[in-house]
C-alpha cells in the first residue's frame, strides 16, 4: 500500500483494508465490488459530475459519491441497498433522458457504459414524451476524432485528460446548465500524440476515432495483450482484432490497439504512435518466402532455411569470423536475442554481428521516448553491444543475415545496393516489404511482436513478458524458431536457453 | 419362388395406391364438375414453373434491403443479423454518409445463400426493419457458388 497507512472499513458487509487516503469507489473495487461511475477515472482527478456512484455510508442521511467520499477507519458502505438501486436507476433515468439511443450505429455499442449500466440498473420503461433535444452529432474536434454531443453524458473525462495529464488544455466545457457541452476553443483543435486515449476514457460513444468509426462492431474484437514495439517505453497494450467471420474465411485484421493499465511502464495512457502501430501489424507483410524479389508459393521457410545453412557451411571454419556477417535489430525478444547470441557469437565464432535499428524520433515528456526500439536494453543484457555495420563491413563479406530492413533508415539504397553486390549469398529477414527484398537472395517473412511472446526490458530497465495476441499468416516465423532451426541444421547446441 | 411372389405381392399393392388415388380424385373432380360441393376436394397438380403458388406471407424466400424514401439503404450497417447469424452468411461492409441523420450505410451487404438457411434471424435481430425476406423469389440457383453471393446493397 506504498507506505501509507492502512484504513479498515466494510463495504457490503465485506471487511476491506485499503490505504489511506482512497476513496469508496477504489476500494470496493479493490474488494471486488464494482460501483457504477461514468465521471471517476483511477487517471484523473475527482468530478463527482456523474452521480452514479451514490451509495449509503452509515451515519450519514444523505447517499453520498463514492468517488469523492475518502475512507474512513470504521466506515460501513453498503453499495447493494433499495435505495442505492432507486438513486442509480433515476440518475441512468436522467442521464438517458436526452440520449438519443442510435445504439445501432454508434462504436461504443457493445462496450458502452450506459448499456452495460442500463441493463444491471435501469430496465425501466421511458416516461420522455417530448421529443428529444437536438443536438451537433459529427462535430470534428481533431486528429481524427468526431464528438458526438448528443451521445455525451458530460462527465468531462476528456477535458481533465487534456487538463491534467497532456496539460493541453484543448477541449473545454462550454455554456451552462442544459446548455453545456464539450468543445474545443475556436481554431485550436486537440492535437497531442495521446488524443487516442480520449476515445478510450469515453464512457460512453460521444468521442470515437475516424480510424476505427464503423470500421466493425466491438462485440466481435478479440482482446488480448501485448506490448507496444513503436518506442523504448514499452508500453503495455491490448490488441484488438478479428479473425475469420465476420470477415472473410482465413481474413483477419488488426482493428484497434488499446492502452492496458501497468502502472510501472504507461500507466493508463499510450501515444497515438503506438496506437498507429495497428496498421503496423496488417500492413505491408510478406505472406511468403520470396526469393529474387517474388514470393515463392509453397516454398516453406525450413526448406529455404537449408540453402542459408548450406552458405553457411561453405564457408570454412576458421574464416567465418570474418566472412560472415549478421545484422540484428533490437525488436527481437530477450529470448531470441539470447539465441542469436549462443548462434552467432558463442556457436560460430562470427566477428561481424551488427545491430541496425530504426532511427530515433522525437520524444516527448510524458511516454513516447526517442528511442523506437523497444528493446535495446534487453540487446545490452544479453551481452551485445550493438554497432551500426559500415557498408564496407557487410560488402566484404561472403554471406550476410540480416534481419529487419532498417539498415536502408541508415544508408541510401543505391549504397546498400553496391555493397550487396559483391556478396555471394545474402538473406533478409523481414516483417514488412520494401525496396530491401530485392537486392537480396531470399527474404524470409517473420513475426510482428504482436504475432510473438518473448520478453522486452524497456529504458527504465521493466521486463515484460508477453504471449502471442494476433496469429501470423501460415507461412510467417518467429524470429526464434528461425535461429533454432538454424543452430539444429549446423550442429550448434544452444544450451538450455529458453526458446519458447 | 416365394420371394418372386412377394415381389408381385407388393407391385399390385403399388399400383392399387396409384389406381386409389386416381379414382378418389376422379370421384370429387366429378362431383365438383356437377356442382355437389364436398368438404375434400381433389388434388390439382400446378404446373410449376409455368404456374405458380401464392406464398404464404410467412414464407421465407430471398433476402431484400427496404429503401428509404430517398432511394438509399434503410440498412444502418449495425451488423446486428451478421452477429445473430448461425450460419455465417452475411458480409456486411460499413461506410460513412454525408448525412449527419443517416451517419451509417452498407457499403457491401452480401448474403451467401451457399450457406444460408433461411433462418430469417436477420429478420427478427434487425432494429430497423431494413433486412426482410418477402421478395417471394424462391429461385435460387446458380452454377457457381460465386453466383450465390447475391449482393444486398443496391435496393
Amino acid at each position: 500500500m506504498n507506505g501509507k497507512k492502512p484504513v479498515g472499513l466494510t463495504i457490503d458487509g465485506l471487511k476491506v483494508q485499503a490505504a489511506e487516503g482512497t476513496n469508496v469507489l477504489r476500494a470496493a473495487e479493490q474488494a471486488g465490488v464494482s460501483i457504477p461511475h461514468f465521471c471517476f477515472h483511477a487517471g484523473l482527478d475527482v468530478e463527482g459530475s456523474c452521480r452514479m456512484c451514490l451509495v449509503e455510508i452509515e451515519g450519514l442521511p444523505k447517499l453520498e459519491l463514492a468517488c469523492s467520499t475518502i475512507i474512513r477507519e470504521g466506515m460501513v458502505v453498503r453499495t447493494s441497498t433499495d435505495r442505492v438501486g432507486e438513486a442509480r436507476k433515476d440518475v441512468l433515468e436522467f442521464l438517458l433522458a436526452e440520449h438519443p439511443l442510435d445504439c445501432p450505429i454508434c462504436d461504443k455499442a457493445g462496450e458502452c457504459r450506459l448499456q452495460d449500466y442500463y441493463d444491471l440498473y435501469g430496465l425501466y420503461a421511458s416516461r420522455m414524451i417530448e421529443p428529444r433535444e437536438r443536438r451537433d452529432k459529427k462535430v470534428p474536434i481533431g486528429r481524427g476524432l468526431i464528438l458526438d454531443r448528443e451521445r455525451c453524458v458530460l462527465c468531462t473525462r476528456c477535458v481533465r485528460f487534456l487538463r491534467l495529464v497532456t496539460g493541453t488544455g484543448e477541449l473545454g466545457m462550454f455554456e451552462r446548465s442544459l446548455r453545456s457541452e464539450v468543445g474545443i476553443y475556436d481554431g485550436r483543435p486537440v492535437d497531442n500524440n495521446y488524443s487516442g486515449n480520449l476515445v478510450d476514457i469515453c464512457p460512453v460513444g460521444a468521442i470515437t476515432a475516424e480510424d476505427f468509426r464503423f470500421k466493425t462492431r466491438a462485440w466481435f474484437l478479440v482482446r488480448r495483450p501485448s506490448v507496444c514495439p513503436h518506442c523504448s517505453r514499452g508500453c503495455a497494450v491490448i490488441i484488438e482484432s478479428v479473425e475469420g467471420y465476420p470477415l472473410r474465411r482465413s481474413e483477419k485484421r488488426v482493428y484497434r490497439v488499446t492502452a492496458r493499465e501497468n502502472p510501472a511502464v504507461n500507466g493508463f495512457w499510450i501515444c497515438d504512435v503506438g496506437r498507429d502501430g495497428r496498421h503496423d501489424i496488417d500492413d505491408g507483410r510478406h505472406a511468403a518466402v520470396s526469393e529474387k524479389g517474388a514470393p515463392v508459393q509453397g516454398l516453406s521457410w525450413e526448406k529455404a532455411l537449408a540453402g542459408v545453412a548450406a552458405a553457411i557451411r561453405s564457408v570454412p571454419g576458421p574464416e567465418r569470423a570474418g566472412k560472415i556477417a549478421v545484422v540484428l535489430n533490437a525488436r527481437l525478444t530477450c529470448e531470441e536475442l539470447a539465441l542469436a547470441k549462443g548462434l552467432f557469437v558463442t556457436g560460430l565464432g562470427l566477428g561481424k554481428v551488427f545491430f541496425a535499428d530504426r532511427k530515433p524520433g522525437p520524444a516527448d515528456s510524458l511516454l513516447l521516448t526517442s528511442d523506437r526500439v523497444p528493446n535495446a536494453k534487453g540487446v545490452l543484457d544479453a551481452g551485445f553491444t550493438p554497432r551500426l555495420p559500415a557498408l564496407g563491413e557487410l560488402a566484404g563479406a561472403e554471406v550476410l543475415l540480416v534481419f529487419g530492413s532498417y539498415i536502408l533508415e541508415h544508408f541510401g539504397e543505391e549504397d546498400v545496393a553496391r555493397a550487396l553486390a559483391g556478396v555471394p549469398s545474402k538473406y533478409l529477414f523481414a516483417a514488412h516489404t520494401g525496396p530491401l527484398d530485392r537486392l537480396v537472395d531470399a527474404v524470409f517473412p517473420v513475426a510482428h511482436p504482436a504475432e510473438k511472446s518473448g520478453t522486452y526490458i524497456n529504458t527504465e530497465g521493466v521486463r515484460q513478458s508477453f504471449a502471442r495476441a494476433v496469429r501470423p499468416c501460415p507461412a510467417v516465423v518467429a524470429e526464434g524458431a528461425i535461429l533454432v532451426c538454424l543452430a539444429n541444421s549446423l550442429g550448434i547446441s544452444l544450451g538450455d536457453a529458453d526458446v519458447r | 419362388m416365394i420371394k418372386a411372389w412377394r415381389v408381385l405381392r407388393e407391385l399390385v399393392r403399388g399400383a392399387a395406391i396409384t389406381a386409389r388415388h386416381f379414382f378418389v380424385n376422379m370421384t370429387f373432380h366429378t362431383l365438383r364438375l356437377f356442382g355437389i360441393r364436398t368438404r375434400r376436394r381433389g388434388a390439382v397438380t400446378i404446373q410449376y414453373p409455368e404456374v405458380q403458388k401464392a406464398l404464404s406471407p410467412r414464407h421465407h424466400s430471398l433476402h431484400r434491403i427496404r429503401p428509404r424514401p430517398d432511394g438509399k439503404p434503410s440498412c444502418v450497417a449495425c451488423m446486428l443479423c451478421v452477429t445473430v447469424c448461425p450460419s455465417e452468411c452475411l458480409y456486411v461492409e460499413a461506410a460513412e454518409d454525408p448525412d449527419p441523420e443517416v451517419q451509417k450505410l452498407p457499403a457491401k451487404f452480401v448474403v451467401d445463400l451457399n450457406r444460408c438457411c433461411f433462418c430469417g434471424f436477420c429478420v427478427e435481430a434487425c432494429p430497423v426493419d431494413a433486412i426482410r425476406m418477402d421478395t417471394g423469389e424462391i429461385r435460387l440457383a446458380s452454377l457457381t457458388r460465386a453466383g450465390l453471393e447475391v449482393p444486398l446493397d443496391k435496393p
